[in-house]
């Protein structure tokens, strides 16, 4: 027992002490002892080294918390004006919005952020800003499909895809905003009977994660499987040569091209309505849309960059370009609960 | 307690007069704790008198069913499962000599050394296709079988091989240390091997065995990263569903409230089938069991038949990390790395060690503390191991911020000091969380040590003018104290593996293993995750080795 205690103290003591020494050996910069608290959904090694290069750049300390999207939301509106937050981070529009209506965030002015990003990815207040985009495409096994047979969302919930779509839970946020993206263009009814085609034609019960769906079809369990683009991408890189290998037998099909673009989403940052380092956060956040930090955010992790004129990563210019949908992103906040009350109804597992 | 109902207006009365009479300092110290450890749980409670949320009509209508019907099925088939590998490995490390049979001893408790839901994504990970089992069958130039893993019955399967050492710890435990006379008894007889373990050792060790399989059921209930990733609607699931997908915490609050009236019938359900069973061995003459030796071929063949579930709850899986482990090893190796290994260690023993203490003093208040009712309220302060990590979250952030908030005023308003959050966002908070959690894990194997110190050795001391704390630490204390080495080292386990309550509470700069690797595995990069789950699994199976010397020796 006293052993025990004795050892937690010394593995406290060290844990501590690691902490100073590294704050002493840090140039002095005219922002010594600035920090920036940033609660974020994304945990990347992008992100990581992007944190490093803001640190370098500036001397202002970032000091993360990695969870959940809603559970940093609920966290942040139980803090309240104590919270310790200046950004908050997600990996989707629709949690942004909802920070927005739970009043945890504020606008902001910053030329650089309003040049830099397109009106229909950021808030029209500027409460929040996307940073990088996604598309959620659908991918098909080559010799199976033929694309010409492939168009739109709306499409896949029609009788030929019977038993032959692929796609996860209705609890995961990109299913959420995409139905919320539908029930903006074509209206609740339309998205209702839309949830209920896919149910009917899903080739199994929803499971696993957007790169489980693509190797399912390869693995002959459907043809279709709808999946963020990066996680194709992140699997043709992959460390597994297996996993590349099956990311190589699928094609990816840009949906709704005749029509309104396919449906993107952002990851995105917003500054927290209470933050104690306010200008830090600005600063943090009109970094990340910085063409520096553009270029990692699309090299390393295959998203798309919100910049205009910046080159996409290798992989994503050999898919091409594509048309996106330019609705704005709030919508998929304001529509999120309509969409999860439909996607249960449907039952949509 | 004597039965007085009967005698109406005055048992009341009565009972105040007793209550008044036996009423100590011990009983004020024992809510005291109660309170402090409960709080979260009253927290969520009182959040209950809001009423249910807007949406949870929608909740009864579309999905309640299928929660319930999923979490009984887990409950039930996992159940099975646990029993039957628990139960039946216990039976041949304790009865039988057998080759390895001392390695099997603590191989067979090493499942619990990792995360259930890593187990998850291993299995998914071998089943794959271009998987394991893929690639070896295309080595032996097979077909590939598709084996369908992530669905309800996989996941009662992977739970099962993930926690069956609870049952297997606590099975074995009797076995070994109150089964040898009876057992000798029964062989001297002439009655059979099978016969009497299935006529004579099964029902007497059903409380114990019923004791493991409760903890493996809260657990099951509690699962969230492998019932999410294998896409099954429980309790849990929807717990997090609807307090954050649909916005209503108090909807979330009213399944807690339900998943917490389940577990208080398993609670119960395991009180009343021991209620007959003596539990403090009075027995002290029994000796250890004596082992049986087989044939050559049926030693190998208990061994063949030990090794399944110790293969399928942590060679397979540890393989299959391993693997992955060498695919990605110069990516998430660093120094970092180790800075985070020396944080997820330091947490992990502090946060026991207090745990362990709180446990030590709910137990030896509620015992001074002459009201025997209070022994079944010091039971109330487990119920935080029933419910998930997340809502123990929230639970500790609503007391600990409204206190933390008038601590700011107050130090404003008196001393002008500015300061922020002094608890939240601290290891404070988090330890806290901690221990209102897995208070239960510690309790438990503290309680059944400090039953078999039979109270007479204590009352001899305290007819002896000996006060109660130094009677605890002269006397009690070395014989309890392989029941808190025991707590110490499980508690240590569960905190080094724990995931949501750690992702919402965990301050700034601060991160844990278990934290790494689902952020890498919640991206969809499975492999990289290897590493930091490997470290956990190894930093948990040393104390898990020591565990097994500690209750083997008697």
């Amino acid at each position: 027992m006293k052993k025990l205690i004795l050892l937690s103290a010394i593995v406290l003591l060290t844990a501590c002490k690691n902490d100073k020494s590294g704050n002493e050996n840090r140039p002095a910069t005219e922002s010594e002892g600035q920090v920036v608290n940033v609660y974020t959904h994304r945990h990347y090694e992008a992100d990581q080294e992007l944190f490093r290069m803001f640190e370098e750049k500036t001397g202002i300390d970032v000091q993360v918390v990695n969870a959940n999207a809603d559970e940093l939301i609920q966290k942040m509106s139980m803090e309240g004006e104590q919270s310790p937050a200046d950004v908050l981070i997600t990996v989707d529009a629709g949690r942004l919005t909802r920070a927005k209506e739970q009043g945890l965030l504020q606008p902001i002015e910053s030329e650089i952020l309003e040049n830099a990003i397109p009106s229909h990815l950021k808030d029209e207040d500027n409460e929040w800003f996307g940073l990088t985009k996604r598309a959620r495409i659908i991918a098909y096994v080559k010799d199976r499909v033929n694309p010409e047979e492939l168009s739109t969302y709306e499409d896949l919930a029609s009788d030929k895809w019977n038993d032959k779509v692929l796609i996860r839970s209705s609890g995961n946020i990109y299913n959420q905003s995409l139905l919320a993206s539908l029930i903006a263009h074509n209206g609740e009814e339309e998205a209702t009977t839309w949830a209920e085609g896919m149910v009917e034609n899903m080739a199994r019960t929803p499971r696993g994660g957007d790169r489980d769906q693509v190797k399912a079809i390869v693995a002959g369990e459907g043809d279709l499987a709808v999946v963020n683009s990066y996680y194709i991408g992140k699997m043709l890189n992959s460390s597994d040569p297996e996993e590349a290998a099956t990311a190589e037998k699928v094609r990816l099909f840009f949906p709704n091209q005749e029509g309104r673009g396919t449906h993107i989403n952002v990851s995105g940052a917003g500054v927290a309505k209470h933050a104690p380092n306010k200008e830090n956060a600005i600063r943090f956040i009109e970094f990340l849309a910085s063409e520096e930090a553009q270029e990692i955010f699309a090299n390393s992790n295959y998203e798309y960059p919100v910049l205009e004129g910046l080159e996409p990563a290798q992989t994503l210019q050999e898919w091409g370009e594509f048309k996106e949908d330019t609705l704005n992103l709030s919508v998929l906040g304001d529509n999120n609960k309509e969409a999860v009350l439909i996607f249960d109804e449907a039952g949509w597992k | 307690m004597k039965q007085v109902g009967s005698r109406g207006i005055f048992s009341i009365g009565s009972r105040l007069q007793r209550l008044k009479r036996d009423s100590n300092r011990w009983s004020i110290f024992t809510l005291a704790i109660i309170l402090f450890i409960a709080l979260p749980i009253i927290s969520i409670a009182i959040k209950l008198c809001d009423g249910p949320g807007e949406t949870w009509g929608h909740v009864v209508d579309h999905l309640l069913l299928d929660y319930i019907g999923n979490s009984l099925f887990l409950v039930f088939f996992c159940g099975i499962l646990v029993l039957l590998l628990g139960v039946s490995s216990a039976w041949f490390v304790a009865r039988y000599e057998f080759p390895f049979r001392k390695q099997m001893e603590w191989l067979l408790i090493l499942p619990l050394a990792i995360p259930s839901y890593i187990v998850a994504y291993t299995y998914a990970g071998i089943f794959d296709y271009g998987g394991t089992l893929d690639l070896i069958l295309r080595v032996l130039d097979l077909e590939f079988i598709r084996v369908d893993i992530m669905n309800k019955t996989g996941l009662a399967f992977i739970l099962g091989i993930s926690l069956f050492p609870y049952v297997y710890l606590s099975a074995r435990a009797f076995f070994i240390n109150q089964a040898n006379n009876l057992l000798e008894a029964s062989t001297m007889l002439g009655v059979g091997e099978v016969k009497t373990f299935f006529k004579l050792m099964l029902p007497l060790a059903r409380p114990a065995i019923i004791a493991g399989l409760i903890l493996v059921l809260m657990e099951v209930l509690n699962d969230y990263g492998a019932a999410k990733y294998y896409g099954v609607n429980t309790f849990t699931t929807g717990i997090f569903r609807s307090w954050f997908s649909l916005e209503e915490p108090d909807t979330a609050v009213y399944l807690s409230a339900l998943l917490i009236v389940i577990v208080f019938a398993l609670i119960l359900f395991e009180k009343w089938q021991r209620r007959n069973v003596e539990v403090s061995s009075s027995k002290s003459n029994n000796h250890r069991i004596h082992r049986k030796r087989g044939s050559k071929g049926m030693q190998v063949s208990i061994l063949c038949f030990v090794l399944i579930p110790v293969a399928l709850g942590f060679f397979i899986p540890v393989l299959q990390l391993i693997y992955w482990t060498f695919l990605t090893a110069g990516k998430v190796f660093d120094m970092d790395f180790i800075m985070l290994s020396v944080q997820s260690f330091g947490i992990a023993i502090i946060s026991a060690l207090i745990t362990v203490f709180f446990a030590v003093l709910l137990i030896y208040f509620a015992k001074w503390s002459m009201l025997s009712f209070f022994k079944n309220i010091a039971k109330m302060g487990i119920l935080g191991y029933a419910i998930p990590g997340a809502v123990i979250a929230i639970g500790v952030m609503i007391p600990t911020l409204a206190f933390d908030k008038w601590l700011i005023h107050f130090l404003d308003d008196w001393f002008n000091i500015h300061t922020g959050l002094l608890i939240n966002g601290t290891l404070v908070a988090l330890v806290y969380a901690y221990s209102v959690r897995f208070l239960a894990v510690a309790y438990n194997p503290i309680e059944s040590t400090s039953l078999k110190v039979h109270s007479t050795i204590p009352d001899s001391s305290k007819v002896l003018g000996v006060g109660n704390l130094k009677t605890f630490f002269k006397i009690e204390f070395p014989l309890i104290k392989a029941g808190i080495f025991s707590a110490l080292i499980l508690v240590f386990i569960d905190v080094l593996k724990e995931l949501p309550l750690t992702l919402i509470l965990k301050p700034f700069h601060i991160n844990t293993m278990a934290v790494k690797a689902y952020q890498y595995a919640s991206d969809e990069m499975v492999m990289e995750a290897a590493i930091p789950s490997l470290f956990i699994i190894f930093t948990a199976a040393i104390p898990v080795i020591f565990l097994n010397k500690l209750l083997i020796r008697k």
